[in-house]
């Protein structure tokens, strides 16, 4: 099956009828995207900043990871549904668009990072001056900004 | 509503509401400064209401988490204000008749208030005021950013220009 008739099938089903039908549940479906986009984007630039060294220097970052987490889980868990459920309302739009691609690149890369941060930087995350955390910070602050700039720019060019 | 009109026939003619149409790419990417302060905003009541609910930051004192947190939501707010002048600058008649703008705006005072009312109540107060509070600010803010996106695709009043 290729990605078109993926389209066309995703655009034949009822969730698809539902959101082109309706004039109000896109809308409400983007808003609990925002709203988890927020806790996502919140939640990990309160700890990068920490890696980073620009907020509550004093603090354990380990001791931070550990409160907002499970914020971040839920928010991405939230965002990825409600992303997924955006893409039935015009499957071969999405599917072809520069932005909705790279997004998905930047999401791999982010995960990536993360994977990176437990096995480099975590370990050093106690060692007074350790650069990995500040890089694997800065690089994960980076990321998660290009990735809601992409996201807006699949509304500008869908 | 005539007032309103005027103001709207007004802003769409100031050289603000010319600058941020001068490009395409402007308006998305005040859009993108006005998620990453709402963003902010979320984190900053999270962490005063949570705190004064006694669910997360137990071992700092509320005054500490309120004083840390309180700036970066006002600053926040101040951003969004900016941001969101900026995207109604841009299309004056997009936001400004139509309710849920309105109902949004007083959200906005509601959570406002509950959030820094837990500051204002003082940490001595019987937690379930707390939890009501907390409850009231985070579900306040959750709703304003439903109002927000609603904006989009809310009808008009009658009568409104297009």
């Amino acid at each position: 099956m290729s990605i078109e008739d993926l389209a066309n099938w995703l655009s034949e089903t009822p969730l698809a009828y539902a959101l082109t039908d309706s004039t109000w549940l896109f809308g409400t479906v983007e808003a609990m995207h925002v709203l988890a986009l927020t806790l996502v984007f919140g939640s990990i630039a309160l700890v990068d900043l920490r890696l980073v060294g620009l907020v509550e220097p004093g603090r354990d970052p380990r001791q931070l990871l550990r409160q907002w987490l499970p914020f971040t889980w839920a928010g991405f868990a939230l965002a990825a549904a409600t992303g997924t459920t955006m893409i039935f309302a015009n499957p071969s739009g999405y599917f072809t668009n520069f932005f909705l691609q790279g997004k998905l690149v930047l999401l791999l890369l982010a995960g990536l990072n993360m994977i990176a941060f437990h096995f480099i930087a975590s370990p050093r995350l106690t060692v007074p001056g350790a650069l990995a955390p500040r890089i694997s910070g800065a690089v994960s602050l980076t990321l998660w900004t290009t990735i809601i700039v992409f996201g807006r720019w699949i509304g500008f060019t869908i | 509503m005539e007032g309103l009109i005027a103001f709207s026939n007004w802003l769409e003619h100031t050289p603000v509401s010319v600058a941020v149409n001068a490009r395409g790419w402007f308006v998305p990417a005040i859009q993108v400064v006005h998620i990453m302060a709402i963003a902010a905003v979320v984190m900053a009541a999270l962490l005063i209401n949570l705190r004064a609910a006694g669910l997360i930051e137990r071992e700092r004192s509320l005054a500490l988490v309120t004083a840390s947190w309180l700036p970066v939501l006002f600053g926040a707010i101040a951003v969004l204000a900016a941001s969101g002048f900026l995207l109604i600058a841009s299309e004056p008649g997009r936001a400004l008749f139509r309710t849920v703008f309105w109902v949004k705006l007083v959200l906005v005072g509601a959570a406002l208030l509950a959030t820094w009312a837990q500051r204002a109540v003082g940490e001595a107060r019987p937690r379930a005021l707390h939890m009501a509070l907390a409850v009231a600010a985070l579900a306040g803010w959750a709703l304003v950013i439903f109002a927000g996106r609603w904006i989009a695709y809310a009808d008009g009043w009658p009568g409104a220009p297009a």
